[in-house]
């Protein structure tokens, strides 16, 4: 090297420099590099790739298919359809370069969405997911799919999604609740066995490319597949549960009730659920809407769009509210059910025992006499005939023999009371039926009631006032008293199946506690049927179905919270179950506010107690039990007409002379060409049936005539005069003296010849007249 | 190597005796250009299948990219042996004229450029496009040491060390700027001042340069909006993700991926239209992604030893042109290599730099090789391999 000449290679500064160079760009530049790489690719990793998946991955829900719900007998009442999310990806509309005004056109045209509001969210150019409407019907979304194919339109999307639907609409509806858009119970059982109805979302994952379509080798993709809800059988019976809707809403039009009405049809021996209504109620599958009646009254009183929203959202929230288990009350003479059953397991009292109302009394610790509801008193008394009277004077008496000890005992028993919660106030105790929403009672602590000094509290809780309880805890006491004792936990789901009808689970009935012995409960039973069955002194006569042994008790309680001068608020209550010698359904019925105007006198007695009558008529021999007639019950009892039509006129009125009908015959002819009623019209035993002899019936419609304040006798009479008739579900004890409390078809509406039009009755006898 | 020495500069026939007589490929440099250009096409092809299918452009053919791709490697690997073949004279001789028509190219891409963006750059050929600053690179580096070898033992002053070189650099600067082409400017001036380096300008005056040039960056950055963008989006690209900042971004996200080993070749997912230029400029972090930290360093390190290699062979030419001329390719491979690193890395902002051997570009590709079949040239006149 020393022999380079001068400029011949490169000279020793110039290797320097080369030299120089190699360390900077060979060597030093590539160390920065790799540090810079280590720091992105190993020290950060985890969040770059965090921040890469998350662009890259797409999840896509899989819906798990809700549970259907089933009343007993296997009906459904709640199910799940498939119906379609449709939805645009505005990002992919201006990456395609596809055309938002013809989609939004197109879509709006199918789906009636609105022109601008579509053309507004596809113009929302950094979005993927913009809903164009929600629960569409599969035959709307096919529409969509193939408007889509034919524009070729990838940002239109459409998903899966489900729909509850409810096919007896507002059937059970606060039992039953109802789901919100995204598929969540909202209400009743949807809500409460939310969990187990919805199942498990699946979902997929994919990964896409930045046009948000599926990557060439899709190097990422996971899903979980959705697990189906389960479904519940219910112990609802549908067709209890309609017969008892239905009486109960004819009741609150009847009596033009104020504050709506509450009922409850228990199994007594199991504590299931066969009926609860609550009325107002609602379609499931409108559940926002509220009933137009409410409607007007709200537009009537709103000053704005605020103020109206607002008052909507409390009318919702009413009609939402399930009365049978939500709303507490005092249950008045109802609960002397209670009293006399502790009185008589204790022994304090007996059916010979006697008490004396002279129509008030003194008690120690209240100021002024208690009075009875009967002017004057009831006098001398049997155990029975007090329970028969709803004597208040004699059950404070039987309450005082219990003790206030006692009787603070026995109410815990019977489910009024727990102690085990807070006892500074409010002792809150629940049934725990498995339904959301249920109230708490209001009792006074143990040092109050407890207190020899002042016994007023016992003596008004002997009677059933100065406390409240929800109508399901009283029928769930009630049910224990006449079913051998036994305090059931009232449940509404009897089996849960899975997805695929195996059943998972089923509710075994579930005694909370022995309250009172067999003895005590054949005892009490006995009286209660005395009270419905005595058609002299029972104030509970008016529940009477021919040919069934039907027990109860009547109630009737000032609405104390809201006694606005002096425009008192009733509830009226009654209790019943049939068969009285062995029970197997109990009926609460409560209205709460009935209007003065209706002219009938305001007590559970008048009121209520014919609603249970004739729910009991329905479902008695709807569940099989048989009916035994008296002689004179068998003349006043409904029956069905028999098929006349071809028969000869003689023998048709023989026929019906048979079945306890008369006859009227018009025409000349030798055979009956057609008959009035139809075969099969079940009628008052009685009733003119009409027969007719080669003469075609004349089409005519008559105004139905306003049966209210006529006996049933008169009614009759009158409808048999047109052509219309008459029945009272077996109510018909003393034709001349009941009156017509209610009628199924309203007075003015226009009716067929042949139309049945269902009576509600009541015995108007003021001795009787028992408002508690 | 004293006899070897004898021969080399003895008149025209010696020169004619050398050719005739030249040594062969320098096989390890050889083989790194090889293996390089072979990893770079291959991963032309992982990374444009996913743009290549998605475009209509390319008729949906995910192997589009990579067919031209693998044509323009054949065919530049043929143009290496070409280039190497010829005499270094050769080189010297057609230095001025190569410069003159790299300038003449410069000056008409404003009139007859391909638009991209706001800039010309391109020049259609038809079948294909190319940067003329890609040969004004060359011309530059050729014309110098021509020049540098003529001006020998004068390079210490200010009429032949500086000014000429720096009329020559003003010239094809403006030019560029004219584009505007700022990163091949700045590639430009770093391998004009790396020529004057090797050839002996006095140190003083890269200080003054570098200084000159400090101030004339912050001026640009100060009054050029498009430039201090670049500077706000590289010191936190973060604060705007979906705009200026989105390139960068997910350049970070497909390196960041990659961990120590990668998702495997082919696998990469930012590719998938998440990442742009991700055949072009940003290929790097595709490989980062798909072959990892491992992959990454190993190709890294083959970058580094064609390099060093480079250098090596530099040190060791007997004739001053061969040597500056391999020290000026080289150290234009070394410059290239660690802007388009730095900047898919967001070590330096962001700047329009192409990865050699792996970038996708058919002429620019073709020139790297050409630029690698110069220094095997020069090698061939190394009397013994080393």
């Amino acid at each position: 090297m020393t022999d380079r000449r001068p400029g011949a290679g490169p000279n020793r500064m110039m290797l320097r420099r080369t030299l120089f160079l190699l360390s900077v760009c060979g060597i030093a530049a590539f160390i920065v590099l790799a540090a810079k790489l280590y720091d992105i690719q190993i020290v950060h990793h985890d969040e770059y790739e965090a921040a890469a998946i998350a662009q890259q991955v797409r999840e896509t829900t899989v819906s798990a298919a809700r549970g259907t719900i089933y009343d007993r007998n296997g009906l459904i009442l709640a199910m799940s359809a498939g119906v379609d999310t449709i939805y645009i990806s505005p990002a992919e509309i201006e990456r395609g370069g596809e055309d938002a005004e013809a989609i939004a056109e197109g879509l709006s045209e199918i789906l009636g969405v609105d022109y601008d509001t579509i053309l507004r969210r596809a113009q929302n150019t950094k979005s993927w997911y913009e809903v164009v409407a929600r629960k569409v019907e599969p035959e709307v979304s096919e529409r969509v799919r193939e408007f889509k194919a034919e524009g070729g339109y990838t940002g239109i999307k459409i998903e899966a999604d489900t729909k509850r639907y409810y096919p007896f609409g507002s059937l059970a509806s606060h039992v039953i609740g109802f789901v919100g858009l995204e598929n969540t119970g909202l209400g009743g059982i949807e809500a409460r066995y939310d969990e187990l109805l919805s199942g498990e979302n699946g979902y997929v994952l994919r990964s896409t490319t930045a046009a948000g379509t599926d990557m060439l080798y899709s190097s990422y993709e996971d899903y979980v597949d959705a697990e189906d809800g389960q479904s519940l059988c219910l112990t609802i019976d549908s067709t209890i549960q309609y017969y008892v809707e239905k009486h109960l809403a004819q009741a609150v039009e009847d009596y033009d009730i104020q504050n709506g009405a509450a009922a409850i049809c228990m199994e007594v021996d199991t504590g299931a659920i066969l009926a609860m209504a609550s009325l107002g109620n609602f379609d499931l599958n409108d559940y926002q809407t509220i009933s137009a009646e409410a409607e007007a009254e709200i537009s009537g009183i709103a000053q704005s769009e605020e103020e109206y929203n607002e008052l909507y959202a409390l009318a919702q929230q009413q009609q939402w509210r399930n009365k049978a288990i939500s709303d507490t009350y005092e249950p008045g003479s109802t609960f002397k059910i209670i009293t006399l059953a502790m009185a008589l397991e204790e022994g304090v009292v007996s059916e010979t025992s006697s008490f004396y109302c002279g129509g008030s009394m003194n008690v120690i610790g209240r100021g002024t006499p208690l009075k009875c509801w009967k002017y004057g008193g009831h006098g001398s008394q049997t155990l029975t005939q007090a329970v028969q009277h709803s004597c208040n004077v004699a059950f404070v008496n039987i309450g005082q023999l219990v003790g206030e000890e006692k009787f603070y005992e026995y109410a815990e028993a019977f489910g009024f009371i727990d102690r085990t919660q807070d006892t500074s106030k409010q002792l809150t105790a629940r049934t725990g039926i498995d339904l959301g929403g249920e109230s708490g009672s209001i009792w006074w602590s143990e040092d109050v009631f407890c207190n020899p000094e002042n016994l007023s509290q016992l003596a008004a809780a002997s009677f059933g006032q100065t406390f409240n309880i929800t109508p399901i805890q009283l029928i769930t006491a009630v049910s224990a008293c006449v079913n051998g004792g036994n305090l059931m936990r009232p449940y509404l789901v009897q089996s849960v199946e899975d997805s695929e009808g195996n059943v998972v689970s089923r509710t075994e009935p579930e005694l909370v506690r022995k309250v009172i012995s067999e003895e005590t409960s054949a005892a009490v039973r006995g009286i209660l049927e005395q009270v419905v069955g005595d058609q002299k002194e029972g104030t509970g006569h008016n529940a009477y179905v021919a040919g069934y042994r039907i027990g109860g008790k009547t109630g009737t309680s000032t609405k104390t919270t809201e006694e606005i001068a002096g425009n008192k608020e009733y509830i009226v209550s009654f209790i019943g179950f049939a068969p009285a010698d062995d029970p197997q359904i109990a009926i609460l019925v409560l209205l709460d506010d009935p209007s003065s105007e209706s002219g009938i006198y305001i007590s559970g007695g008048q009121m209520a107690a014919p609603v249970v009558g004739k729910m009991m008529a329905d479902i008695l021999p709807y569940l099989g039990v048989k009916p035994e007639y008296t002689d004179t019950e068998l003349e006043t009892i409904d029956r069905a007409v028999p098929e006349l039509t071809g028969l000869g006129i003689a023998e048709a009125q023989r026929a019906l002379t048979e079945a306890g009908f008369k006859a009227r015959v018009i025409g000349e002819g030798d055979t009956v060409s057609d008959q009035l009623p139809g075969a099969g019209a079940v009628i008052a035993s009685g009733s003119e049936v009409i027969l007719y002899a080669g003469q075609e019936p004349a089409p005519t419609t008559e105004t139905m005539p306003d049966l209210r304040g006529l006996s049933y006798a008169e009614a009759v009479e009158r409808l048999g005069a047109i052509g219309v008739y008459l029945s009272a579900g077996n109510g018909v004890t003393d034709a001349g003296s009941q009156i017509v409390s209610g009628q199924s078809i309203a007075p003015g509406a226009s009716v067929e010849h042949g139309t049945v039009v269902d009576v509600t009755l009541y015995l108007n006898d003021t001795s009787m007249l028992g408002i508690y | 190597m004293e006899y070897t020495g004898e021969r080399i500069g003895i008149g025209a026939a010696a020169t004619e005796a050398v050719k005739e007589r030249r040594g062969g490929l320098d096989l390890p440099f050889l083989a790194l250009t090889l293996t390089l250009l072979t990893i770079g096409v291959v991963m032309v092809l992982s990374a444009s299948y996913a743009r290549a299918y998605f475009s209509a452009a390319t008729e949906h053919n995910a192997a589009y990219y990579f067919m031209r791709q693998l044509g323009f490697a054949l065919a530049g690997v043929a143009a290496m042996y070409v280039f190497s073949l010829m005499p270094m004279q050769f080189y010297r001789r057609w230095s001025l004229a190569l410069l003159l028509a790299a300038i003449g190219l410069l000056a008409v891409v404003p009139f007859i450029g391909v638009p991209q963006g706001d800039a010309k750059r391109w020049i259609n050929l038809g079948f294909t496009t190319f940067q003329p600053s890609e040969i004004a690179k060359i011309a530059v580096i050729l014309y110098f040491a021509a020049l540098i070898c003529k001006f020998r033992g004068r390079m210490s002053t200010i009429k032949y060390g500086i000014l000429p070189f720096a009329a020559v650099l003003l010239v094809i600067v403006a030019l560029l700027v004219l584009e505007p082409h700022f990163s091949g400017a700045i590639i430009i001036l770093a391998i004009g001042a790396v020529m004057l380096f090797l050839g002996g300008v006095r140190l003083y005056w890269f200080v003054g340069a570098l200084a000159v040039g400090a101030v004339g960056l912050g001026v640009v950055i100060t009054f050029f909006p498009y430039a201090s963008g670049r500077i706000t989006t590289w010191l936190d690209p973060f604060a705007n993700t979906s705009g200026d900042g989105y390139q960068i971004i997910q350049s970070l996200y497909a390196i960041g991926s990659g961990g120590l080993f990668g998702l495997g070749l082919g696998q990469g997912r930012q590719k998938y239209l998440y990442l742009p230029e991700e055949h072009n400029d940003f290929i790097f972090p595709v490989v980062c992604e798909e072959l990892g930290f491992a992959g990454a360093m190993l190709i890294l390190l083959l970058f580094a030893l064609l390099i060093i290699r480079g250098y090596w062979l530099a040190m060791h030419m007997r004739d001053r042109y061969s040597f500056l001329v391999t020290a000026g390719i080289t150290t234009l491979l070394a410059i290239q290599v660690f802007l388009n690193v730095a900047v898919v890395t967001n070590l330096v902002p962001c700047t329009g730099i192409s990865l050699p051997f792996f970038s996708y570009g058919g002429t620019a590709l073709m020139i790297q090789l050409a630029e690698m079949g110069i220094v095997l040239s020069a090698a061939r006149d190394i009397p013994a391999k080393i």
